[in-house]
């Protein structure tokens, strides 16, 4: 019984979270957990190594652009996942050796040879497959990612479990069926896990030790894929597929500068309902709830007041610009950048600095 | 020319009934453009006489090949049977299934079969002088050029040229020609897997992680502004253009 009575004085001393400079009281943990003001000690900057691997997980990062993009990382955070609480070394194949492959948990790191060629690329990383026998083969579901990995999968004789939404040391889950029914299984050899799903590595760092790709396999050139970049035509890409646009509403009356303007700038054109209504613009361009709606990273709006169903149209858009005349504007409290200013002033002097520019 | 064009037993994502694969159909477009006036383009499906297969006669093909499936309900092998000995010029097959197991690997295990190379997610492409050329669709609207030797197998993103309209009349007079064989049993899972109905689950906002405190991590999905509502009042139009050029500067795509 003794052990079950209120303690009214020590549950008084649990709940003061501070002293000085004033005492603060937390009554949201009633009774029992203390609540610390100090701020969590930062892990020790310890770095971890795996010294005897009781198997392998190989994380395949694209890497494009020659860092670890945040697809890269949830690949490394889903190859942890898959190392037997810390018994497993994480092998990273990547084309250069990334300053913070330890940091998102790689213990070793293989360089891939530097090619173009995703068909000799899968056969390098194949071969390194053969002769390391990993547990695990984890790749990003991107669009190089992916077609890496069902090159590899075919190379390997594999089934690949792919576009993988949720993941565990004991289950991996992917949508099948046209999205209307999920498969679940323990984790197989190789598969790719979709974008935004699975956590990067936040524990300790580790070691990222560079170790050696095993010797080149002979390729064969009938095989072989030659790939040239093309250069962006940002006027002729699909609304929804576009990654920066720049939108003219029913404040711009020069609508041709308007389209020079998206030219130079190498952005998509879209237009508000209005402009579409009149005929101004084509009903292709128009963003909003009765029009497309985005994808981009970044929108800039000329002339648009945001109407409730021009903003749905940019709800997931992270990086907003607004030029408008009027401050109260809807359009201007969502911009990221609010620009209060006539915008048939601000068009013509865009035009001038992206001409000297040029 | 000939071409032909991979088709499978496609499910509508909203009722589950038969349906083709969108872009099944728009590789059947695309295969007209490549082929030309003269050209022909066949449909191959490795199954029996599925509802959402023969639609794909009123959209375009010119014939189309039913052949049973191989053992262990593997479409392979009796695909390869069905392309041996009349090999096409071009392959053309959907970048995912829908409706199946949905994963896009079959193009991949049909080019290592037959020994040719495999280009993916195709916009465009034509075969000339012995060389296939193909236009690729990358994320955010990006295009890529590939050039492989000799023939392909090219599989079709949905940001290709839409399909052609449906003919009825084309539906119903279309050559179907069908080669004996055990039926596939789409509908099962492989061996080991768990077959459940699918559940949403969210997805990762902002860089969140398992580290710091509860505050941090509620920090981080809350606060995505970056430039912090900046607002610029009447300022001159030199002052607004510099300022809106220094913000997009990073979206803009890089001059190749
Ligand atoms: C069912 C339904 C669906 C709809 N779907 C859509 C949709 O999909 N997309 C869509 O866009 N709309 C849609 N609308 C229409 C929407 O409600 C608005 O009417 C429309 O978005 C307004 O367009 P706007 O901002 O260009 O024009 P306005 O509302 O006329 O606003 C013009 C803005 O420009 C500013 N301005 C004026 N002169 C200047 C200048 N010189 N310099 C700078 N700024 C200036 C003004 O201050 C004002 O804010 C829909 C409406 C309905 C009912
Ligand atoms: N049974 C089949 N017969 C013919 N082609 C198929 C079959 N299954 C899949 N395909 C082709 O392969 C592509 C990818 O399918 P999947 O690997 O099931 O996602 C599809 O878009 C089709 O073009």
């Amino acid at each position: 019984m003794s052990a079950r009575r209120r303690d009214p004085r020590a549950e008084r001393a649990a709940v003061v979270v501070a002293e000085a400079p004033r005492r603060r009281i937390d009554r949201t943990h009633r009774g029992g957990v203390v609540a610390h003001c100090a701020a969590v000690a930062p892990a020790a900057a310890q770095v971890v190594t795996i010294a005897d691997p009781a198997y392998l997980v190989f994380a395949v990062a694209e890497m494009a652009g020659g860092v670890l993009s945040r697809h890269d990382r949830q690949v490394l955070g889903a190859a942890r996942l898959l190392d037997g609480g810390g018994a497993a070394a994480v092998v990273l194949l990547a084309p250069s050796l990334p300053e913070d492959a330890g940091a998102a948990g790689a213990d070793r790191v293989m360089v891939l040879p530097e090619r173009d060629d995703p068909a000799s690329l899968a056969a390098s990383v194949a071969a390194a497959i053969g002769a390391h026998r990993p547990r695990h083969v984890v790749f990003a579901e991107s669009a190089d990612g992916g077609d890496l990995a069902r090159r590899v999968a075919a190379l390997c004789d594999e089934a690949l479990f792919d576009a993988v939404e949720s993941l565990s040391a004991r289950q991996a889950i992917r949508p099948a069926a046209a999205g209307r029914a999920e498969w679940r299984a323990a984790p197989p050899r190789l598969l790719s896990i979709a974008a935004d799903r699975i956590a990067p590595w936040r524990g300790a760092a580790h070691a990222a030790e560079p170790v050696d790709l095993p010797a080149d396999p002979a390729m064969d050139a009938a095989m072989a894929v030659r790939l040239s970049p093309l250069p962006l035509e940002a006027a002729t890409v699909r609304l929804d597929e576009a990654g920066f646009v720049i939108a003219a509403g029913n404040g711009v009356t020069d609508l041709a500068g308007f389209l020079d303007l998206a030219r130079a700038l190498g952005a998509t054109p879209g237009a508000s309902r209005v402009v579409c209504d009149a005929g101004a613009l084509p009903r292709a361009m128009q963003v909003g709830a009765s029009g497309t709606v985005l994808n981009a990273d970044c929108y800039v709006a000329f002339g648009i007041s945001g109407a409730p169903q021009h903003l749905q149209g940019i709800g997931t858009v992270d990086h907003v610009v607004a030029v408008n005349t009027d401050l109260h504007a809807a359009m201007i409290a969502r911009a990221d950048l609010a620009v209060v200013a006539d915008a048939q002033a601000v068009l013509p002097a865009l035009l001038a600095l992206l001409g000297a520019e040029a | 020319m000939r071409i032909v064009v991979l088709l499978s037993a496609g499910r509508h994502p909203a009722t589950g009934d038969p349906c083709p694969v969108p872009v099944e159909l728009q590789a059947i477009a695309l295969a007209r453009r490549i082929a030309g006036a003269g050209g022909a383009v066949e449909g191959l499906h490795a199954g029996g006489r599925d509802a959402a297969v023969l639609d794909a006669l009123g959209h375009g093909i010119d014939g189309l090949t039913l052949v049973g499936a191989g053992a262990a309900d593997d479409p392979l092998g009796a695909l390869v049977a069905a392309l041996e000995g009349r090999m096409p010029v071009l392959i053309l097959a959907g970048r995912r299934g829908r409706g199946g197991a949905d994963g896009g690997l079959l193009p991949y295990r049909l080019a290592r079969a037959l020994g040719w190379p495999i280009v993916a997610d195709a916009i465009a492409a034509e075969f000339a002088g012995g060389e296939t050329r193909v236009t690729q669709a990358l994320p955010r609207g990006g295009r890529r050029a590939a050039t492989v030797r000799g023939a392909a197998v090219i599989t079709v993103h949905p940001a290709a040229p839409a399909p052609l309209p449906y003919v009825h009349r084309a539906r119903l007079a279309g050559r179907v020609s069908e080669a004996a064989g055990p039926a596939l049993i789409s509908a099962l899972a492989p061996e080991g897997i768990e077959m459940r109905p699918y559940r949403a689950r969210p997805k990762l906002i902002g860089d969140v992680g398992g580290g710091g405190s509860a505050e941090a991590r509620l920090q981080a999905v809350s606060e995505t502004r970056d430039a912090g509502g900046r607002v610029m009042r009447h300022p001159s139009p030199d002052e607004a253009a510099v300022a809106i050029l220094d913000f997009v500067a990073r979206f803009r795509p890089r001059k190749a």
